[in-house]
Formats: structure tokens, C-alpha cells, sequence
């Protein structure tokens, strides 16, 4: 019998004035006593409703609606209030997926850890400093509130509280996400070594692909409420059986490589208020045939796993959705658009955020920023486009000192450098439609009429891939996808037809699956179009795919910089070593 | 059918979203009618009073009788008139009130969090100042100074006190949403300080201005009839505050009439609960928290 | 130590410029405001005691004279304590009517907005921590609907209730004729007595905010992470009520309370004139009526300065209660 049987688990959200939505399947899988699984999935398949609903933390509207979920012998789905208090905690813990919030802000981290020794009556001792050593922390932080705390620190705290009690299982949902690449790399080396060491079980829920395939003894794969693929993480790096996975995993590569082809699969998930008849993959599948659209495929035996495919026996199509390679120039050609010369930036309080930076942009080129948050980046990204002035230093663009600019002459500027946003649910109004907020650009920077305004508006999005556009104009960004989003901002930053686009990790919000087409698109914007890119990002792989340059950026400084594959494959810093050995290494 | 009668048509089927929600919410459903009827009393009044609100000619101080429902005061007077044109005087104080002092809570609250800087840090401290200051203290002193008494002079007393803590909300709503991207990317847009104003930040504030709007209503309203119970309202106009200090002044206790004391505070407690209510459906569209499951 | 310089900071600011809005709302009417006054009172077929044109020249210094050497006269004579004297209570100056009026509404006040606040946020606790039980609409829809009463209204109520028809507690005044101010049980009984009904009307309707904002705020707070979490590692349901929502909800609900004290205290102007109760409000809407401007002007400064002192003290022990406030000083 295994440690965790989970049994034909369905949860359904049903909010009072709207559909019921059923986000977890009658989904089933076991986790044997110290094994390390991994759920991989992305936004919205129900992976952390599914984790919540393990745990029995399930809020309302959410409900279990059917299945067991059997702990070591104990039903947690039907246990009463009292039964499944003492075992929380004590036999099952978790680390949540927001750490910054999961303290309570107003009490020492001393006294969470008393709360919890208390509550199941065990006499604390120094265990709580042994275990901030743990997880390398100095005994200090007991005493301090959360909010005295880093990111980074928190995580730990709520690592090392998690494994207080020694418990045979801990759920980790998302644990290091929004922390630095560095320091998660750092904090899940750790993991891994305490989990060999203490031997507990894991259930490790993450998007992050690379992450879950090097960590885990064994993968799982949910898409849309769903598991559709369930095999040991060697076997399933060398041979994928859901073409859902096999697009996934194609969409994550070492930058290292000498070759590098990434994919991503287009569409978006089914929309899980309605009744699903068939394969819910069926949409986005290369592989689909007439019976996947009627017959619902079951998770049976295949490969050395299990898989919810009919055509599991068939042969993958091989680059069903590939993005092709494309060679780098590594020289540039002409003047420069924009030329950033030791350029400083200091804030009150004596910060320095930039350090004597320079660097050109260059037309139909892409040069990238790569550094961890707080690098002075996203400072960069404001001197370029006139939000903030250098402190000293010039930024020139052709003859005009930008750092000079005030008022109408710095609107005047805008028209030429435009900016697509990290986030696209807060880069549209969600109370404009997006043909409003693509006439705006055409009307203030153009001169366009409406009438005209609307005709370009559906030209660009056209060229964005929003096809066909009448589709989309009146669409409120609520209505659309976060892929389809993304496309409306970067359509509305090449509405002014502007030299520079500075792209400020345009896809690190994105879905991993659907990350390869958005770069796909701006690739092509900047060569077809002779757009100079400033490419933001902490992401190497991305840089790779994308850039022609790179820049790394440390504490305000450029400490290496040069064509992508160079400072990539042969980086010669310290600090870029540091970045490429936090990279995940899938088995 | 022509298009226009299509449209015309289509109409009832297309409310706006905001009005849907809100109607879905059961509570906000019943304060809704609630103020329907009030809106109705008030504007049919001379219609559907039996006497005028100031005709003295009854016998004073009797208690309910078939020709006078609710009795009369001490000088005659029919209650059930009055009170019937009381909902006019309240409505309108706290829809005038409210809307006064909503203007003035939107524009100090904008002009501070749009602008920041010096101009916040001195509207911000006027915002203070005038959130600590005892408002019917000031409205006390200020009515008392005043050299000529009437509604009008009562409204611009409760506006003029009463706009500060929704300045305060609305000065932060919009400090948080001045920094969004899409701001950035309407000032990239070439949009003028005006136009994102109004058209990027004023609709996302919808929920949040209404709310703001009730709430300056209530306490209009309840600022009128507590000035008007001390004796320092309009005496011309009859509202539910002079009905309750005529009945505390004109011994309705002495002669039990219990009538002419209860009627003016349950009809003032019933369109304060139809307001409430309203405000719980749109504090729900604002706030999912809140949102009943 | 930052956080509470600036808080005091700000009061200091705050109490000027309520000194000098005193000063400003009788000379925004037009012409001379003493000839002004004067003119009215003796208009009013009052006979003007010239130690009222007296006072009234005290609080408006010299007409026609430079508004601001006005302004320094007037500012020096607030601090001195000196506001001239009341003619409602001819010969008694200001500052000691004041005096005989505080501690009735002090007590008043503040005895019962103490036992609102508490009950209040123990209840709207007590529903968020049986949030959509009947215990929770019970408390909430009750306490909206008494919310919505006025309780002026309710004061008129209570006193026809038990004070006329019941004939439980007297209706009217401070003490009662048999017994005069002192350190006697017969004084202090009476005045207890009297006190009730005052007490109750302010009783039903004060705790209404707390239990709402209380509840709300909790039934938030126990939805956060850190409640979750709380919940996962198998902390009892009462500790996480406690130290997990009701520590964290009660925090808006201090500063909360230092804001409706310029409205509560406003209210007793209202109550205190429905029982005749010898307090402040019931003295200041005396003054009203009798056009005692020194006396009323005083009294709306020295409430101001009582709702200042009390939001101070609530800005304090909101940053011993929240360290992330204290943490500002820090940084």
C-alpha cells in the first residue's frame, strides 16, 4: 500500500452566480513513502486546486465532489475535523506557493514555530534553531517578523517549518517561484538533499519544467483537470507519450547547447464550464483524428507508465509545432538607433542602480539585458524610454539627448520607443476594448482619423496573428487568453510605428507552452520590420533564442557582455557562470 | 420592423453589466425597490398626501384616527403629510449632499494621488485635518454663524464636512492604479494627463466612486435630520429631523402619542437600510471577499 | 522612534490649523464680525451686556485692527488658556464652565464607547469565525438594521419607554434635584441613574461599526495564506481565529476607532440635548442658541484638541500592535 492513494479525486467550483466548474477529474495516483513526484502543469489545469484538495484546505466555493484521498490508512476526504488536525502537520506538511504571504505578519518566526509544537503538544526545545540551520538560517531570525525578511529568507523559513514535526510527506506547491534564479537554486539543492537525508515523500507542483524533471523521481502531467501522463522523470525526458507532453517538454532547451530548437503548442486549454466530449488535448494536437473528438481516452498502462492518449502506439509527428533555428549575425551594420553611454543612475537615499553602462541599439537587431531583479534593468529600460534621466552619463537617440526631454518633446520621442509590459493582464485597461486601445497610439502619434485608426487596428492585429481581427476588436482583455493578450500590447506598441521596442520579460508571465510563439513573433517584428529590440529578461534561454546581443547585468553593472552564443557557451564572468550553473538539468 | 424599433427592441436585454450584478445580489435587490418606493413617495407627494404638509387646521395632538392615519401635532398639523414630504427633503439633501461632497472628494483625492509631490503632501494634510475635525461640532458652529438658514445652506454645511474620508480613499484607489502598465502605456500612447484621468483611471474607480457616493448620502442624510432635530435646520422645510423635534418639543410623550414619535425615525431608518443594502451588492462587485458564497 | 515623531508631527499641524480655522469662521462673514454679532444679539430684543460686548471683543480682538496682529493676539490667548467669559453663565469665564461640563462627558463618552468597541469587535469576531453560520447573519443583518437607526431617535424612544411610561430611570438632566455634585453615594448613585438611558442610547448603536468592519476584515484575514498555512499545520481552530485573524483584523478597527470619535463625539451633542445632560454637547448647543460665541468656539476647539489627543493615543498603540509599522523606522 502506498503513502498517499489519491481515488477518481473530483473538485468542482461552483460560485453563486455562475457556472460550476469542475477543475479536477476524477484524477488518481499514488505517492509511495519517500518518493519524489513531481505534478507538472500550467495556469488554470488545476494542479494547486488539486494539492489543496490533498491537504483538504479547499475553500469555498471549492468542494470535493467525489474520490477518496487515503493517507496512510486514513481517509483525509471523510476524516473528522479533530482526526485530521493531529495529523497535519505531524504526517503531512506543505510549503505554499506565495511564501511572501504565508507568515503571519504581525508575530515573530519564533512564535509560528511555537505554534506549531504546541499544537500538537511536543515540547520545542531548540528545535527551531536546529532547524533554520537547516536550511541554512542563523537562530537571529526567530526573532524577527516576516516583513524583516527577504524573499528568499521567508522561503527557507517556511521550508525548515514545514519539516518541524519530521513529517513522512510534505506538498510543495510552486515553492521558489518569483525568488531569483540563483537563490532557487540554492533552495532546491537544499530540498533535495534534506529529502534524501530525512527520507519524507513529495509531491512537488510546479510549471517550471526544467525544475520538476530534474528534482523528481517520477512526473506527472495535468492539462485541463486532467492527468494525462504519468512516468518516471528519466523516461520521460528520453520519450514523451501525450503529445500534450511531448509539447511541453519541446519547449524548454539547455542554452547551452550548441543547437537549440524550442516548440510550443498553440491554442489554449477548453474551457472546463462546459461539458467536455472527447480528448480535451484534441484542440491543440497535432495527432488528433475523428475519434479523439468523440471518444474520451482513459489513463491506461503505455510506455513505463501510464497515458491518456489514443494514439499513444502512433509515431510522434515529428516537429509538429517547431519554431526553426535561426543563424545570428554577429556584426552589426550602420549607426547606431540608440546609443546609451556611461550612463549612471543614482536614487535618494544614495542607491546606485546603474553603474556607468554603454551599450548601442542597433536597427533589425535584438541586444539583451540579462540579470536578476535588482540588477538596474528595469532602470536601464526607463532611462532608454524617458521615465527616469540619467543621473550621469547621455542617452542619445540620432541627435536628440533623451535624458533632456520634458513634456511634449519627450511625447514626441514615445512615438519612436515603445514598450511591451511583463505582465498583460495589468498592461490593458480592463474597462477599454482592445480597439481602443489601439486607436490611441494611431490617433495621438499618426494623426489618423477614426475612421482610419480602426481600418490600422485591424491591420496590426493581423500582424500579430489575431486573425480575423473583427474578432477581436471589441473584445474586453477579460474575454481574450493571456497569449492573446500579449499579442493585443505588442500590437499597440508597433501601432506608432516606433525605431526601438524595449521588451520587459514579455513572456516570463506567460504559459511555458506558448512562450516559444510570442518570441517567434517579435523575432520576426524586429528583423521583417528593422525594429531595434532591447530585450529584458532573467531568462538565458529566451536571450539565446531571441538575442543577437548580450549583456549581464550585475548590482548596476555590465560584467560581460557580446554575441549571444559567445558570452552564452564560452561565458568567461564569474557572475554569468553563477546564472548558467542555477539553470535546471533535466535527467 | 425598421432597425431602430430592432434596437429599440433589443434595449431591455441589454442592461448594463454593473446593473445585472447588482440586481443578482439579493439584499442590494430589496434596497433597490426599497428606495424605488421612497424616490416614488417623494416625487407624488402633493399628489398623494391627503392634506397639505402645513395646513393647521385640524384638531392638535390627537393620536391615530381614520382621518388622520398618524395623528396630528400640537399645532395641527397632519403627520402622514409631513412625513410623506419629509422623504422629499431627505432625498434630496442627500442626493444634493452627496453629490457635492463626492465632487469634492474626487477631485481633492485625484488631483492628490495623480500629482503626488508637494500638492499631495498639502491636500493630503487639509484631508487630515479635516477627517479629525468633529463634523457635527463644525456643522454646529457653521450653521450657527451663518446669517440666513435654509436647505441649501444646509447641504453646503454637510458637503464642505463631509468629503474628506472618501478624498482618502479615492486618493490611495488611484495611487495604486496610477502605476499599472496600462497608465504607462497610455502616456507611451501619447495620451494627455486629462484624457488617462478620465477615460484609464476614472472607470476602473466606478465601483469604489458609488460607494463613496452612498456613503456621503447616509450621512447627509443623517447630518440633516440630526441639524434639524437640534433645532438648527430649515425651519420652513419639513423633514424627518423638525418632525421628531416638534414631537420631542411638543410633549407627544406627555400625550402618548407614540405615533408622531416612531413614524419620522423607522420611515429615516428604512431609506438608511434601503441605502445600506444598495451598498452591499456594489461593495460585492468591488470586493469578492465580500462576495457571498 | 521615527514613526511616532511624525505622527506627533502631524498633530501639532493638525492642532494649529484647527486653532486657526477657530479663528477664521467668524470672520468669514462679511463687514466687522463684533458689530456684526452685536448688532444681532441686540436685535434680538436682547438687552447687550456690555461684558458681552466685552467678551465678544476679547474673542474677536480689535475691530477693523490688522487681521494678523489679531491673529497673534488670539493665538496667545488660546495658549494662555484665557477664552474670555461665557455671557449664557455670566460671570463664569470660559475655561471653567468648560471644566464643569468635561467630566460628565468624559465619562459619558467614554465609558461607553470603550464597551462598544469591545463588544463590537468581539462580536463581528465571533461571526467571522462562524462565517455563513445563522450566528453570522444574525449578527450582521441585526446590527446593519440597528446601524440604520438614529439615535437621536432612539434616545426619544428609550425615554418614552422607560422613563414615561415605565417610569424606570429618570429621563432628564445629569443628577436629580435631591442630591448636589460631591463625593457622596447619594450624588454618585443618582448619577448613575441618570446615566443610564444617555448610556443605552449610545450603547445600542456604537458597537454597529466595530462588528461590521470587524467581521469583514477578519473574514479576510482567515482567508489569507498564512491562515491556511496555520490551518494545514493543525493549529486548533480557536488559535487561528485568535492569533491568525482577530490579531491581524483588529488593527484597521484601532485606527478606525480614533476616526469615529470626531462622530461619536459629535453625537453627544445629540444625546446630551435629549436627556439634558450636563456634558459639553448639551453646553455648546446652549451656547448656541444663546449666542455665546466665546463659549462655543471654545468648546468646538477644545473637542477638536479631545479627538486629537485621542487619535494620537491611537496612532501609539497602533504601532506597538502592528510591528510592521514600527519597522518604518527602521527603514
Amino acid at each position: 500500500m502506498a503513502l498517499l492513494e489519491v481515488r477518481e479525486l473530483s473538485v468542482t467550483y461552483r460560485p453563486r452566480d455562475g457556472v460550476p466548474v469542475r477543475a479536477v477529474d476524477r484524477v488518481s495516483f499514488d505517492v509511495a513513502e519517500g518518493e519524489f513526484v513531481g505534478l507538472l502543469g500550467e495556469s488554470g489545469c488545476g494542479k494547486s486546486t488539486l494539492g489543496n484538495a490533498v491537504l483538504r484546505l479547499l475553500d469555498k466555493p471549492a468542494a470535493i465532489t467525489g474520490g477518496t484521498v487515503v493517507f496512510d490508512g486514513t481517509d483525509i476526504t471523510t476524516a473528522r475535523e479533530e482526526t485530521l488536525r493531529s495529523m497535519r502537520w505531524a504526517r503531512i506538511s506543505t510549503v505554499f506557493q506565495s511564501s511572501m504571504n504565508s507568515l503571519n505578519p504581525v508575530i515573530t518566526v519564533g512564535a509560528q514555530f511555537e505554534d506549531t509544537f504546541q499544537a500538537h503538544g511536543i515540547d520545542p526545545g531548540h528545535r527551531a534553531a536546529e532547524l533554520l540551520a537547516m536550511v541554512s538560517l542563523d537562530p537571529v531570525v526567530l526573532r524577527r517578523f516576516p516583513h524583516e525578511l527577504s524573499g528568499g529568507m521567508k522561503q527557507r523559513v517556511a521550508l525548515a517549518l514545514a519539516l518541524a514535526l519530521s513529517p513522512r510527506f510534505v506538498l510543495l506547491d510552486e515553492p521558489t517561484t518569483g525568488l531569483d534564479v540563483v537563490v532557487q537554486r540554492s533552495i532546491l539543492d537544499r530540498l533535495r538533499e534534506l529529502q534524501v537525508e530525512l527520507g519524507f515523500a513529495v509531491l512537488f507542483i510546479s510549471h517550471d519544467l526544467g525544475t520538476v524533471m530534474e528534482m523528481a523521481d517520477r512526473v506527472m502531467v495535468m492539462y485541463a483537470g486532467e492527468i494525462v501522463e504519468d512516468q518516471p522523470a528519466r523516461a520521460m525526458t528520453a520519450a514523451q507519450l501525450h503529445p500534450y507532453s511531448r509539447g511541453l517538454l519541446g519547449s524548454y532547451a539547455d542554452p547551452r547547447a550548441a543547437q537549440i530548437s524550442v516548440t510550443y503548442v498553440p491554442g489554449r486549454p477548453p474551457d472546463l464550464s462546459r461539458e467536455q466530449r472527447g480528448c480535451r488535448f484534441a484542440a491543440r494536437c497535432p495527432m488528433v483524428v475523428d475519434a479523439c473528438l468523440s471518444e474520451h481516452p482513459e489513463l491506461l498502462p503505455a510506455g513505463q507508465g501510464l497515458a491518456r492518449c489514443l494514439m499513444v502506439d502512433s509515431p510522434a509527428i515529428p516537429g509538429g509545432f517547431a519554431v526553426p533555428g535561426r543563424a545570428r549575425v554577429d556584426t552589426a551594420e550602420g549607426p547606431p538607433v540608440l546609443a546609451v553611454r556611461d550612463v549612471v543612475k543614482d536614487y535618494r537615499g544614495g542607491t546606485r542602480a546603474v553603474d556607468k553602462v554603454s551599450f548601442d541599439l542597433h536597427s533589425g537587431r535584438v541586444t539583451a539585458l540579462v540579470g536578476q531583479s535588482g540588477s538596474g534593468k528595469t532602470t536601464l529600460a526607463k532611462l532608454v524610454t524617458g521615465i527616469e534621466r540619467p543621473t550621469e552619463g547621455s542617452v542619445r537617440f540620432g541627435a536628440t539627448d533623451v535624458g533632456a526631454l520634458r513634456g511634449r518633446k519627450l511625447r514626441a520621442y514615445r512615438r519612436h520607443v515603445q514598450l511591451v509590459f511583463q505582465d498583460p493582464f495589468a498592461a490593458l485597461n480592463p474597462t477599454s476594448t482592445v480597439a481602443y486601445a489601439l486607436s490611441r497610439p494611431l490617433r495621438n502619434h499618426l494623426g489618423l482619423s477614426a475612421a482610419e485608426a480602426g481600418e490600422r487596428a485591424a491591420d496590426l492585429l493581423e500582424v500579430v496573428g489575431l486573425a480575423p481581427a473583427a474578432q477581436y476588436l471589441d473584445k474586453l482583455p477579460h474575454q481574450l487568453s493571456g497569449g492573446q493578450r500579449q499579442r493585443v500590447v505588442i500590437a499597440r506598441a508597433l501601432a506608432p510605428e516606433p525605431a526601438i521596442l524595449v521588451a520587459d520579460e514579455p513572456i516570463s508571465m506567460l504559459d511555458v507552452s506558448i512562450r516559444a510563439e510570442i518570441l517567434e513573433l517579435l523575432d520576426r517584428l524586429a528583423r521583417d520590420r528593422g525594429i531595434a529590440m532591447l530585450y529584458i529578461t532573467h531568462d538565458l534561454l529566451s536571450a539565446r533564442m531571441l538575442a543577437d546581443e548580450v549583456l549581464v547585468l550585475s548590482e548596476g553593472r555590465v560584467v560581460e557582455g557580446g554575441p549571444t552564443l559567445r558570452v552564452i557557451r564560452h561565458a568567461e564572468h564569474a557572475y554569468t557562470k553563477l546564472l548558467l550553473d542555477a539553470l535546471p538539468k533535466p535527467v | 420592423m425598421t432597425e431602430a424599433a430592432q434596437v429599440a427592441a433589443g434595449r431591455p436585454a441589454r442592461l448594463p453589466g454593473w446593473f445585472v450584478i447588482l440586481w443578482r445580489n439579493r439584499k442590494c435587490r430589496i434596497g433597490l425597490v426599497m428606495l424605488l418606493v421612497f424616490v416614488a413617495l417623494a416625487v407624488l407627494a402633493p399628489w398623494i398626501t391627503p392634506y397639505g404638509p402645513r395646513e393647521d387646521d385640524y384638531p392638535p395632538s390627537i393620536g391615530p384616527v381614520a382621518e388622520h392615519w398618524l395623528g396630528t401635532t400640537a399645532r395641527g398639523e397632519d403627520v402622514l403629510s409631513q412625513l410623506i414630504h419629509g422623504a422629499r427633503t431627505s432625498l434630496l439633501v442627500g442626493l444634493a449632499a452627496g453629490v457635492l461632497s463626492t465632487v469634492i472628494a474626487l477631485a481633492v483625492g485625484l488631483t492628490a494621488g495623480y500629482l503626488r509631490g508637494l500638492v499631495d503632501e498639502v491636500l493630503s494634510f487639509f484631508t487630515n485635518v479635516a477627517l479629525v475635525v468633529p463634523v457635527l461640532p463644525l456643522m454646529v458652529t457653521l450653521a450657527a454663524y451663518a446669517p440666513v438658514k435654509g436647505l441649501w445652506l444646509i447641504i453646503f454645511v454637510i458637503s464642505v464636512t463631509g468629503w474628506a474620508y472618501g478624498a482618502r480613499i479615492k486618493r490611495s484607489q488611484i495611487i495604486t492604479l496610477r502605476t499599472r502598465d496600462y497608465i504607462t502605456a497610455a502616456k507611451f500612447a501619447g495620451d494627455s494627463t486629462a484624457r488617462i484621468i478620465v477615460r484609464e483611471i476614472m472607470p476602473n474607480m466606478t465601483s469604489l466612486i458609488v460607494v463613496g457616493f452612498m456613503g456621503a448620502c447616509l450621512g447627509a442624510i443623517g447630518g440633516e435630520a440630526g441639524l434639524a432635530f437640534l433645532g438648527l435646520g430649515d425651519p420652513q422645510t419639513t423633514s424627518w429631523g423638525t418632525m421628531l423635534n416638534q414631537a420631542n418639543n411638543g410633549g407627544a410623550m406627555l400625550t402618548g402619542q407614540w405615533a408622531w414619535l416612531v413614524a419620522p425615525g423607522l420611515a429615516f431608518a428604512a431609506l438608511m437600510t434601503a441605502l445600506t443594502l444598495i451598498n452591499f451588492g456594489v461593495d460585492a462587485l468591488s470586493n469578492p471577499h465580500l462576495r457571498e458564497d | 522612534m521615527r514613526y511616532f515623531l511624525r505622527r506627533a508631527g502631524f498633530f501639532a499641524a493638525t492642532l494649529w490649523a484647527a486653532v486657526t480655522l477657530n479663528f477664521l469662521i467668524p470672520r468669514l462673514q462679511p463687514g466687522d464680525p463684533a458689530e456684526a454679532i452685536v448688532s444681532r444679539l441686540s436685535g434680538e430684543t436682547r438687552i447687550v451686556d456690555p461684558a458681552q460686548v466685552e467678551a465678544i471683543r476679547k474673542m474677536l480682538g480689535v475691530p477693523g485692527g490688522n487681521l494678523l496682529a489679531q491673529y497673534g493676539d488670539y493665538l496667545s490667548a488660546v495658549l494662555a488658556g484665557d477664552f474670555g467669559v461665557s455671557y449664557t453663565y455670566f460671570p463664569y469665564t470660559v475655561t471653567h464652565m468648560i471644566a464643569e461640563g468635561l467630566p460628565w462627558t468624559v465619562v459619558l463618552v467614554g465609558v461607553t464607547q470603550v464597551v462598544s468597541f469591545v463588544a463590537g469587535t468581539l462580536l463581528g469576531a465571533w461571526a467571522a469565525y462562524r462565517r455563513n453560520s445563522r450566528v453570522d447573519s444574525l449578527i450582521t443583518l441585526g446590527s446593519t438594521f440597528v446601524g440604520t437607526l438614529p439615535f437621536f431617535w432612539l434616545a426619544l424612544v428609550l425615554i418614552y419607554v422607560f422613563g414615561f411610561t415605565l417610569n424606570w430611570f429618570p429621563a432628564q438632566g445629569g443628577y436629580g434635584g435631591g442630591s448636589s455634585p460631591g463625593w457622596t453615594w447619594a450624588f454618585f448613585s443618582d448619577a448613575v441613574q441618570h446615566s443610564v438611558l444617555p448610556a443605552l442610547s449610545l450603547l445600542i448603536v456604537g458597537p454597529v461599526g466595530w462588528i461590521i468592519g470587524m467581521r469583514n476584515n477578519m473574514v479576510q484575514t482567515l482567508g489569507e495564506d498564512y491562515a491556511r498555512l496555520a490551518r494545514a499545520r493543525g493549529l486548533t481552530r480557536r488559535r487561528i481565529a485568535l492569533t491568525y485573524g482577530a490579531r491581524i483584523a483588529v488593527l484597521p478597527n484601532v485606527t478606525g476607532f480614533a476616526i469615529a470619535l470626531g462622530g461619536i463625539l459629535g453625537g453627544t451633542v445629540l444625546v446630551e440635548s435629549v436627556f439634558n445632560y450636563p456634558g459639553l454637547g448639551r453646553m455648546m448647543l446652549e451656547a448656541v442658541s444663546n449666542r455665546d460665541y466665546p463659549l462655543m468656539q471654545a468648546l468646538f476647539l477644545f473637542i477638536t484638541i479631545g479627538v486629537l489627543a485621542a487619535n494620537f493615543l491611537a496612532d501609539v498603540l497602533y504601532g506597538v500592535l502592528d510591528p510592521r509599522v514600527r519597522g518604518e523606522e527602521a527603514a
